[in-house]
């Protein structure tokens, strides 16, 4: 890696000199990304900003009316073994499980995952289903920034050289909330992936609403597809799952990659999708069994 | 930019200069001649270079060394005790564990961080476990046969 300075600020206000000095500077979370860019030349700043010490990005806080905030500092492991989230966010949780590592979870921070902007995010994915809000800092003051305006498609985001994710809210949820994740990768450890198809809906009487699916690896970015999840609304039979399905088809733009076409991805996408809303109906009817 | 961190690493507390750019793993095998995490592809993808940091499995070629002032490391130097193996590295040489050996640092590092936390895992654990351990000999059935019964041994 090329010479830069690694500072480790204990303020907003502090980061926010680094940022004032004219200096290129890249935030540094748990690295599983930016180590990679460092490594091969891609970056080459000259300074290094660890945020973990500014006060309030390891905060976990949850409350049942006002939800959940997850500091930008707090590791990806957290979102696998925090009872709040086990109980309340089950697809944030599964999602989590699933994703990557132990190595990568007990590093990579929801900051620097979410400032990922990467086609195939997973944690992306799982946090639109939530309707999550992004929250920020630079030195002209904070703003929120819903998850679905951070992405601008192929690793851009909204956010600015020396704007700071702080953390991330999400809305509280009621317990009956079934989430599923499913995902189809080359490796194991999510490298490579293929598709992924997260789905998420709340009982109510004997009935699903709020339908929320987010899919990626068939975009330049993760997205919801509020057409699909509108066909979707009260107790989906065969042939509204089937509408939903093409819905998500006629929404899609998916890329080849080396180790897959674009139409292997669709086809991917729509048995996990299948999966994935089948899964929740059966939680439903376990539920009033 | 240099820093100075003190840590410990293996029990002992260590004093050391580092600069901003040096990896963990380039600060534990260049200065301190622990070289049991082996350099694999330095992209986070392998888990060769895996040590704890502070009880939990990371890898070393992504972290940066002055990340780890104030930490506590452990790497396979110090899971034996003495002149005696720990219970994990003999069941690896019982059981054939180690094929060429390459990433069974790594191996026992990501087996020590699952014992650490549940004592007697069943298989689909272990498999959890090692998701971030690559052994390019194929070697996975006796790894997770030697990591189940170091842990029935030990209880
Ligand atoms: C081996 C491996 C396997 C992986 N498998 C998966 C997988 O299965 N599924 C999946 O979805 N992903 C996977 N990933 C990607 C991984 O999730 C991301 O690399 C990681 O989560 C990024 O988080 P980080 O904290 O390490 O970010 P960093 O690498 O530290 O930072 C990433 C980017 O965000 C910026 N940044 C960091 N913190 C902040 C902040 N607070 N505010 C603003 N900007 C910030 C950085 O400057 C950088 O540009 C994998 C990565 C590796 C290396
Ligand atoms: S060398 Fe660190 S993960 Fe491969
Ligand atoms: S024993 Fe050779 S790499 Fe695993």
């Amino acid at each position: 890696m090329k010479a830069f300075d690694y500072i480790r600020p204990n303020s907003l206000e502090e980061a926010g000199r680094y940022f004032a000095q004219g200096k290129s500077v890249k935030i540094l979370g748990g690295g599983a990304t930016l180590f990679l860019q460092l490594q091969n030349g891609e970056l080459a700043p000259d300074i290094v900003m660890d945020v973990k010490d500014i006060p309030g990005f390891r905060d976990v806080r949850y409350h049942h009316n006002h939800g959940l905030k997850l500091g930008a500092a707090v590791n990806l492991q957290h979102l696998v073994t925090g009872l709040e989230i086990r109980r309340h966010y089950p697809l944030l949780n599964q999602t989590a499980h699933q994703l990557a590592s132990p190595q990568i979870r007990n590093r990579a921070t929801i900051g620097g995952t979410l400032a990922w902007a990467s086609p195939v995010s997973e944690l992306a994915a799982s946090m639109l289903c939530y309707d999550a809000v992004c929250h920020t800092w630079r030195p002209e003051g904070a703003r929120a920034i819903p998850i679905g305006e951070l992405y601008l498609g192929d690793f851009k985001t909204a956010l600015g050289p020396d704007e700071l994710i702080t953390h991330v809210h999400l809305p509280s949820f009621p317990v009956r909330t079934f989430g599923v994740y499913q995902r189809q990768t080359v490796r194991h450890d999510g490298r490579r992936m293929i598709a992924g198809a997260a789905a998420l809906a709340v009982r109510k009487h004997n009935a699903l609403t709020n339908w929320r699916i987010a899919v990626l690896g068939v975009d330049d970015r993760p997205k919801r597809m509020p057409e699909a999840e509108a066909l979707l609304a009260g107790a989906p039979a065969e042939e509204d799952i089937e509408q939903a399905l093409a819905a998500v088809q006629d929404n899609i733009h998916p890329q080849d990659v080396v180790y897959a076409r674009a139409d292997y991805r669709r086809t991917v996408l729509d048995s996990l999708l299948r999966r994935s809303i089948q899964a929740i109906i059966d939680n439903l009817q376990d539920y009033n069994a | 930019m240099k820093h100075e961190i003190r840590f410990i690493i293996n029990g002992e507390s260590r004093s050391l200069t580092v600069l901003s750019q040096q990896t963990l793993l380039e600060v534990l095998r260049e200065d301190l001649g622990l070289t049991s995490p082996k350099h694999g592809c330095s992209t986070g993808e392998c888990g060769a270079c895996s040590v704890l940091l502070n009880g939990e499995v990371v890898n070393s070629c992504m972290v940066l060394a002055a990340e780890v002032d104030g930490a506590d490391i452990l790497t396979v130097e110090g899971l034996a005790t003495d002149d005696e193996l720990h219970p994990l590295q003999k069941s690896f040489i019982d059981h054939h564990g180690v094929q060429c050996g390459y990433c069974a640092s790594g191996m026992l590092i990501s087996a020590k961080a699952l014992l650490n936390r549940t004592s007697r895992p069943h298989e689909e654990e272990i498999r959890e476990a090692l998701v971030g351990n690559l052994c390019r000999c194929g070697a996975y059935a006796d790894i997770i046969k030697s990591i189940q019964v170091a842990s029935r041994a030990r209880r």
